[in-house]
């Protein structure tokens, strides 16, 4: 199973991110995350740090499909290899890595109930690369300019190395701007 | 009856030929230690190959397939830049102390042209950004004196180094804008995500002597352009998910956005540019070439089947290049086929074509055309004029990203 690791920063942010994703549009909270995580600097990811009162509840989608494939409903806007194929799931990192916080966000389609789920796509890292499973698919990825979409981006970030080894999709919640 | 003394005598004259042989025999040995280097200057058809899992970027003489040499980087992009002259190349890299852990270390290293010896190195922060295109990660002052790193971590900056002076000009905050494009003399320009770029000029020393935004020159909602554009002299060639080109003219003192144009036309719906490096010109026809797909979604990364190639004066298209499959090329290499014989046809129709991802078009006369795949890795060479395929450059790499000339 995936070890929380980073500091308090990390745990913050994540935790935030969640009930930001939970709580808001999907493009309310592009725009929001977006704009703390691409600020001038370290110091705008305060206020949303300052947001993460409460623990998060996990979110449940109803499931079909396997997981260690690339057609995976969850994988709609992931680039990288899959955690599944690591010796990880698609929720939980392989042994002997660490689980990214701060991600890039995704809108897939859930074939099982039709609804579109908020997916964030944590990167596994402090390995080398998997090399398993590559998977790229685009839905919705936007350059590397707008880096909260962005699934080009290497986002071992606040992780103990930038190492890539693997992608995990995690359930966010419901997006609720209709899509 | 042999006589007492005749064995030594025997044996001294053995020796005394075997010595005397000696001469011969170390003229015929091969000698140890030698290396190989490289012209002074780059060849024609010469390509950098970079691989993400080879960590590595080599050169490939497309002419011939020949594999000409490599040099290694760190963890993150590899993506070697080449100063004006020729004779040094240097590259943004970061290393952890134990490999995918310890201590980071980010630099930009100096090597020899000719020798791909490391001649020198200039540590700069450790926030190097790393994205899979590898296109806009640094990039080199027009003049050649600065190089210019793209910073991520997630707050994004620019770090400067003084290539001439071996040294450290500093870092240049670009919050709202990413990546990195060369832009003049003393200057670079970042993309952002409001739609327009920022444009960073050096002073003497490296410093920040000026950081302005421009007008937005494109609707960074409903149609990015994509963060791979190509360079033809003063003007860039942006282009957006739906294939409209932006030219950016960074020729001036001030930064021009020229009029778009568009690259599908509406008889070719359905069709639209992407892929992980999809655009390549040739600077002397003005030749634009671009990786072409029909993908439903997504279509802005997703590999190519065909390359279509545009006229940037008059704006049409001049040529439509169809790209052989990976899936059979890789096949075809496992099975030691060679392309043109009955089986590389068969191979090439019973196998899915799943698209090429990046493509790369050399300078010169008679310009050849790159396309490469990542996973399986392979690498086609085309003439760019006929579109007629060339040959495959076999063993390449497993994990094939940035082409670049050198």
């Amino acid at each position: 199973m995936a070890q929380r690791n980073g500091g308090d920063v990390d745990g913050w942010l994540e935790t935030a991110s969640r009930r930001l994703a939970r709580t808001t549009s999907r493009r309310g909270f592009l725009g929001r995350i977006g704009a703390a995580l691409f600020g001038a600097a370290a110091l705008p990811l305060l206020p949303v740090a300052r947001a993460a009162a409460q623990p998060s509840r996990a979110p449940s989608a109803p499931e079909s499909g396997d997981p260690a494939s690339c057609d995976y409903w969850r994988y709609c806007a992931v680039d990288g290899f899959l955690s599944a194929c690591c010796g990880g799931t698609h929720t939980s990192c392989p042994p002997g890595t660490q689980m990214s916080t701060v991600t890039w966000i995704g809108t897939c389609r859930n074939p099982v109930d039709g609804k579109d789920y908020l997916i964030s796509y944590n990167d596994c890292c402090g390995s080398t690369y998997c090399g398993r499973c590559f998977c790229n698919r685009n839905e919705d990825d936007r350059p590397v300019y707008q880096p909260g979409k962005a699934n080009d981006i290497n986002w071992c970030m606040g992780t103990p190395t930038t190492a890539y080894s693997s992608t995990v999709a995690l359930v966010l919640g419901v997006a609720t701007d209709g899509k | 009856m042999r006589k007492a003394g005749a064995f030594p005598r025997r044996l001294l004259a053995t020796a005394l030929a075997a010595a005397a042989l000696l001469p011969l025999a170390s003229r015929a040995a091969d000698s140890l230690g030698q290396v190989e280097t490289l012209p002074a200057q780059p060849g024609p058809h010469w390509l950098w190959v970079g691989d993400i899992l080879l960590r590595r970027a080599a050169i490939v003489d497309g002419g011939t397939g020949a594999f000409l040499g490599q040099i290694p980087g760190g963890v993150g992009i590899i993506a070697p830049l080449r100063s004006p002259d020729g004779r040094e190349i240097y590259l943004a890299e970061t290393h952890y102390a134990r490999g995918t852990r310890g201590a980071r270390t980010d630099l930009v290293s100096v090597r020899d042209a000719v020798t791909l010896q490391p001649v020198a190195e200039v540590e700069i922060p450790p926030k190097r950004g790393e994205h899979t295109s590898w296109v806009g990660g640094s990039a080199l002052s027009d003049d050649g004196r600065f190089a210019a790193v793209a910073n991520m971590n997630p707050a994004t900056s620019l770090s400067i180094v003084d290539v001439a002076e071996r040294r450290f000009a500093g870092e240049i905050d670009t919050p709202g804008c990413a990546l990195v494009y060369a832009a003049g003399p003393r200057r670079f320009l970042s993309l952002c995500g409001d739609g327009t770029a920022l444009v960073v000029t050096l002073d003497e020393r490296g410093a920040e002597a000026s950081k302005v935004r421009t007008a937005r020159f494109f609707d960074a909602q409903a149609d990015p352009v994509m963060d791979k554009p190509v360079r033809r002299g003063g003007e860039w060639l942006f282009v957006s998910f739906a294939g409209v080109v932006h030219p950016v003219d960074v020729s001036g003192d001030a930064v021009r956005f020229g009029e778009t144009w568009r690259l599908v036309a509406d008889a070719d719906a359905g069709w639209r540019t992407g892929g992980m490096q999809n655009l390549a010109l040739h600077a002397p026809s003005g030749r634009l070439y671009a990786l072409m797909n029909q993908a439903e979604q997504g279509a802005h990364k997703a590999p190519g089947t065909e390359v279509w190639v545009f006229d940037v004066a008059t704006r049409e298209r001049v040529q439509r290049i169809a790209l052989r499959g990976p899936a059979a090329a890789f096949v075809a290499e496992q099975a030691k086929i060679e392309p043109g014989g009955a089986l590389d046809w068969l191979l090439q129709r019973a196998l899915p074509n799943d698209g090429m991802e990046r493509i790369a078009v050399t300078q010169d006369d008679a310009p050849l055309l790159f396309a490469a795949s990542g996973f399986p890795s392979t690498l086609a060479v085309y003439d760019a004029r006929s579109g007629a395929h060339l040959r495959d450059v076999r063993e390449i790499g497993i994990a094939l990203s940035l082409l670049q000339l050198p």
